[in-house]
């Protein structure tokens, strides 16, 4: 089978899996006391606007902000964004991650201000803004100045994609649910915490549910069936804050601890081979 | 080592749990079983990216002084806490920073947070963690 027509086939897979997944989620209904999400003039939820992670509020703003948000999201039953589920790795991957937490990430890719991957950016302490149009949507995040260009008109990925950090995206919208398949993965990346690696067959497919006036439900299930034993997702709640605007990110500028990691790392290899 | 009395080493061990940091993990660098406690006088504040850095001198009782470095949030993330360049900070003030000391180098340290003279406090860093998500 060709890289092409494999990739397709596992696309196919991939939307239905996710079919399946998203159809509980059709109608995003707010709770009690919630403002209703906006619709755009073609009905679809409008998910427009500046976007943070719950659990991003900790240092955004401050730790009464984040357990607000949690208390508004235990009443609304939505699901709490890290669970601390181990990632199902298999053993070998495992070895190679607890083997980069004993390191203490200190070779993490995101410390050489190498760009975040899908879906660890979506976690990063800082805002990005989602800018919805008819027929694609468009994900402006604040690190690394990263951008998303996602269609949503029915075109599939293309077909000349090179490995890259963010991977290629097509998204498709499921009742109330914006789906968008990402693949195409370079496997420089980290998925979701230190040592969180995978290899270029990860397949993304990440669901953004407007639920309420303030809230995206956000569900992220990666597929790499090189290092993990089955899919695994994590979800994370976006709140809105209007307030926000996107700021500039540098940085490189003065990253002092690349020079202290890569010193670390220096000495490290010249015990090894001592 | 003189700086002894004035960095008072907490046993407490802060959370070290949150696993957010803006770009880097955290335990890289510092430790998170060695929180600091710095006051002395600012003598420079560098407002930039992707971390700002601000050093104090800290007398000991004898006199001696010694240099402290710290880093602490970029500009975008100071901002937001409240931070202005060339307001919030500035040389000669006296200020009380908390945080962590960092692994292979003796006098410097990610700064959590900065108290002023007013006994007003605001966010300077991250707390510690392991990188996390």
């Amino acid at each position: 089978m060709s890289t092409i027509t494999r990739r397709r086939a596992c696309g196919l897979l991939g939307l239905l899996a996710a079919g399946t997944l998203g159809a509980s989620a059709l109608l995003a209904q707010p709770a009690a006391g919630e403002r209703a999400a906006p619709r755009t003039a073609a009905g679809k939820p409008d998910l427009s606007g500046i976007w943070i992670a719950t659990g991003a509020l900790l240092l955004m703003e401050g730790e009464e902000a984040l357990a607000t948000a949690r208390a508004a999201d235990a009443a609304a039953g939505r699901p709490p964004g890290n669970s601390g589920e181990a990632p199902p790795y298999r053993p070998e991957a495992e070895t190679q991650r607890q083997g980069f937490l004993a390191r203490r990430g200190i070779d993490d890719p995101m410390s050489r201000c190498l760009l975040t991957g899908v879906p660890r950016i979506k976690f990063r302490p800082l805002p990005f803004e989602i800018v919805q149009l008819p027929e694609r949507v468009i994900m402006l995040y604040e690190i690394h100045h990263a951008f998303r260009f996602i269609p949503t008109d029915g075109r599939p990925h293309p077909e000349d994609m090179e490995p890259s950090y963010l991977g290629d995206s097509v998204g498709r919208w499921e009742g109330d649910t914006l789906v968008v398949d990402v693949t195409g993965f370079n496997d420089k990346t980290w998925l979701a915490g230190v040592g969180t690696i995978h290899t270029e067959q990860l397949r993304v497919t990440e669901r953004y549910t407007r639920d309420s006036f303030d809230t995206i439900r956000y569900e992220a299930t990666m597929e790499d069936p090189a290092v993990l034993t089955r899919p695994w997702t994590i979800r994370e709640t976006f709140r809105l804050r209007p307030a926000e605007r996107i700021r500039e990110y540098e940085c490189i500028e003065s990253n002092e601890d690349l020079l202290r990691i890569e010193r670390l790392l220096q000495e490290q290899a010249g015990e090894k081979t001592r | 080592m003189r700086h002894h009395l004035l960095v008072a080493v907490t046993a407490a061990c802060l959370s070290a749990s949150a696993g957010v940091s803006a770009h880097h993990s955290f335990a890289a660098v510092f430790d998170s079983e060695q929180p600091i406690t710095v006051t002395g006088k600012v003598t420079s504040v560098e407002w930039t990216n992707p971390h700002f850095h601000f050093s104090l001198d800290v007398p000991a009782a004898d006199g001696a002084v010694t240099s402290w470095r710290f880093e602490g949030y970029p500009p975008n993330m100071l901002v937001r806490q409240g931070w202005r360049r060339d307001v919030t900070l500035t040389p000669g003030a006296t200020v009380t920073v908390t945080g962590w000391l960092a692994r292979s180098e003796p006098n410097l340290g990610a700064a959590r947070n900065v108290t002023f003279a007013d006994g007003s406090k605001l966010a300077a860093g991250p707390p510690a963690g392991t990188g996390g998500r």
